[in-house]
């Protein structure tokens, strides 16, 4: 069994990382991390360069591209900016990404795309999607709810524009015939004169 | 608990520099400093200048070592390289071959 190795918060390395077990990673590395077993990039920590583990934890920083031989994970805080690729990929809440995230290397690819694809929407977007949802459906109350009271108001104008339209649409077709017998009567008359 | 630990199965190819205790057990090539003190273990082989507050040594080292304190070999240690440091000891079952600059 090979000991576990910790790179500590005063530590820099600048070159390649590479060996069996595990790895937790404190300090700074500006090079690529190839491991068998598992790496963490803990808080506080920092990696510039390509990641590779059986199971990747990031707590701290990345840049460079995250694979893992089953589980990427970004923790709370963790800021990664590259790629992603990992049989599971978890992204919590408050972890930021930029990159593209792929879920790869289990035999029946669609379907856990689909679900690692269900799983990590909510998990990026949780908050925003939903938020963007409900105005979506139901605008009125939520801009109601969330704006000032004149956006509200306009909100409603313009939902309630059509029905007076209409209802002016209707009121203006329906004068003519009261008109037509105000003149029909009064033609009436001076025919009758 | 030691600040960074250089793991047995562990091996960095470049530059390390620490500001705390630094402990290797894998293989090190490249370049070892830090401000704080460096151990060397036993089955660690390292192909590095080594400058360190004091610098211990049980496994195999080619390199410089550069210690303002103090450098230890320590038995079944192997050093390859010039020392230089205010102290230095060399254990019975050490084996050292370089030059040796105490400050004097």
């Amino acid at each position: 069994m090979s000991q576990s190795s910790v790179i500590g918060a005063g530590t820099i390395v600048r070159g390649s990382v590479e060996g069996d077990g595990a790895l937790e990673i404190f300090g700074r590395v500006e090079g690529d991390v190839s491991m068998s077993g598992d790496v963490v990039v803990g808080e506080g920590g920092a990696v510039r360069g390509n990641v590779s583990g059986e199971k990747i934890s990031v707590q701290g920083a990345v840049q460079g591209d995250l694979r893992a031989a089953d589980a990427v994970l970004l923790e709370r805080g963790a800021k990664v900016v590259g790629d992603l690729s990992a049989p599971r990929i978890g992204i919590a809440n408050g972890a930021l990404v930029r990159g593209t995230v792929r879920t790869e290397g289990e035999p029946a690819l669609s379907p856990n795309k689909r679900a690692a694809a269900a799983v990590l929407k909510p998990a990026v977007f949780a908050a925003k999607p939903v938020a963007k949802a409900e105005p979506k459906y139901a605008p009125p109350p939520a801009l109601e709810d969330g704006d000032d009271d004149d956006s509200g108001d306009d909100e409603r104008q313009a939902v309630m524009l059509p029905a007076p339209r209409a209802r002016e649409r209707e009121a203006e077709r329906r004068p003519p015939p009261p008109i037509l017998p105000s003149l029909g009567k009064g033609a009436k008359a001076k025919k009758k004169k | 608990m030691a600040g960074t630990v250089i793991g047995e199965g562990l091996s960095i190819e470049g530059d390390v520099t620490s500001d705390e205790e630094v402990v290797v057990q894998g293989n090190l090539r490249g370049k070892l400093t830090s401000s704080d003190a460096v151990s060397i273990g036993p089955n660690s082989v390292v192909q590095a200048d080594i400058a360190g507050q004091s610098v211990s040594i049980a496994g195999q080292v080619v390199g410089d070592v550069t210690a303002p304190e103090r450098v230890d070999i320590q038995a079944g240690g192997r050093l390859v390289g010039d020392v230089k440091a205010a102290r230095f000891t060399i254990a019975d079952g050490a084996s050292f071959k370089g030059a040796v600059d105490m400050e004097v």
